[in-house]
């Protein structure tokens, strides 16, 4: 469900068993860890699992990375990127 | 069924079941991620939660059985601990991690429009009638292999239970006092009318003990999904179901609080006991969960997700329904109620769902979220 575009990497995981929101956006980290880290790229979840508003978060950041959550009609946006 | 002795039982599951599922919709206080997580990213925020739940519990308890308030003590359906129950754990374990929520968590995800989580409840129902072919040979199993005939630890040791649950309960406020202090307690989260999860854990262990005081014992469920499932199972096969001796035994017998006459119940299709304390308490937990959810605008069908999730779900959910019968008894009812009384059975159960936690997760990661 991952969808490449220039500047992102957008993964819609509305609907999935828990916690692939959680495994999969760790997952596109590990493979654009770099991409991201430089600001070159984005990783950018849709997802309506509410646990992963706050589980993302917690586990980026212990990477280095910063994750932006909004709320969004679909359910919710998680913006991975790189941190300052 | 005589309306007078379960009136006050329907109402009150009905409205606890409520509560909790409105509230662990919007905490996600999912007890499978509990274990999981910590398996698989080592992150033990949730675990802390259940920690609190537990600790306030065994005060609440124990405080509340000095007063006189608890009858009967230690509630009904737990039985002594035997190696089938650890065996039983670690497949619950593995279940629950497989259906993506335990036996309560695949309620409230359910409620909040989750496919998913139907799926596993559908697993769970099918596991729990399937279970009822080899209970027999399974129960016998549990008999000559039960450890001692003690119930709970206190019993074992021949100590006050007040002498054993309150210095350990201490200990374990220490921890907590320690973590609240490093900010452990708590994290940011951006979810839509958020409870906090510390929050949820506190309003559960209020929940087990007006259970408890009201109906005669804490929060369970998971007999019901066996008597759901022989209901529709009598359906299309009621002389199956008349013939096997699990649906034919009345395990519950007690009085209630505020009743006047014992009453009974089982796992078979009648309308008893089991049925007046657990189908208004899952019904609740859906209703209060799908309230929540669209009270914050978030409820709606979720399908279109990858097929090894459904047979994932569908296989966990079978496994959790058996599993739960094997225990017997599920997560909530062990860690919630038979923990913080430090039932025998309860402990072991918790040795044998560790385990199983981290088999199923090594199991998702590699086969099922890809």
């Amino acid at each position: 469900m991952a969808e490449s575009t220039q500047d992102n990497v957008v993964l819609d995981i509305r609907g999935q068993i828990c916690p692939s929101c959680l495994l999969l956006a760790l997952k596109e980290l590990n493979r654009y860890g770099e991409a991201v880290r430089s600001g070159r790229l984005e990783i950018v979840v849709i997802t309506d699992d509410r646990q992963a508003t706050s589980t993302i978060p917690a586990a980026v950041d212990k990477m280095g990375y910063i994750a932006e959550v909004t709320h969004i009609p679909e359910g919710y946006r998680i913006c991975l990127r790189g941190g300052v | 069924m005589d309306d007078s002795p379960f009136t006050l039982i329907v109402v009150a599951s009905a409205l606890i079941g409520l509560v909790a599922g409105f509230v662990m919709h919007r905490s996600d206080f999912c007890v499978t991620a509990m274990f999981r997580d910590l398996f698989l990213v080592n992150d033990r925020f949730l675990l802390r939660m259940l920690a609190l739940l537990v600790v306030v519990s065994m005060i609440a308890f124990e405080f509340a059985r000095l007063g006189g308030q608890l009858s009967p003590y230690p509630f009904p359906l737990l039985g002594p601990a035997s190696l089938t129950t650890l065996v039983a754990g670690v497949l619950f374990g593995i279940g629950m991690v497989l259906a993506g929520g335990c036996v309560v968590g695949t309620l409230y995800k359910l409620g909040a429009g989750s496919v998913v989580a139907a799926v596993a409840f559908i697993g769970l129902l099918v596991g729990s009638v399937l279970y009822a072919e080899w209970h027999p040979w399974w129960s016998a199993l549990a008999r000559s292999t039960a450890l001692h005939s003690a119930v709970t630890l206190p019993e074992l040791l021949g100590l006050q239970p007040a002498y054993l649950i309150l210095p350990l309960a201490l200990v374990g406020l220490v921890y907590l006092v320690r973590c609240q202090r490093l900010g452990l307690l708590s994290r940011p989260a951006f979810a839509r009318g958020h409870i906090a999860p510390w929050q949820a854990a506190l309003v559960l262990a209020a929940l087990g003990l007006i259970s408890w005081y009201v109906i005669g014992m804490p929060l369970g469920i998971t007999t019901s999904y066996a008597k759901l499932g022989a209901t529709l199972e009598s359906l299309v096969q009621p002389e199956r179901v008349a013939s096997l001796a699990f649906f034919q035994t009345q395990g519950l017998n007690y009085t209630p609080p505020f009743a006047d006459a014992a009453v009974q119940g089982g796992a078979g299709p009648q309308l008893d006991a089991i049925a007046a304390i657990q189908y208004p308490l899952i019904a609740g937990i859906v209703l209060g969960a799908a309230v929540s959810a669209l009270s914050v605008g978030e409820w709606r069908l979720r399908y279109r997700i990858p097929a090894r999730q459904y047979a994932s779900a569908l296989l966990g959910g079978i496994l959790l329904g058996a599993a739960s019968r094997m225990v017997p008894g599920c997560n909530i009812w062990h860690l919630w109620g038979g923990v913080p009384i430090l039932a025998t059975q309860s402990l072991l159960f918790l040795l044998g769902l560790v385990p199983g936690a981290w088999i199923g997760s090594k199991l998702l990661s590699r086969m099922v979220i890809r």
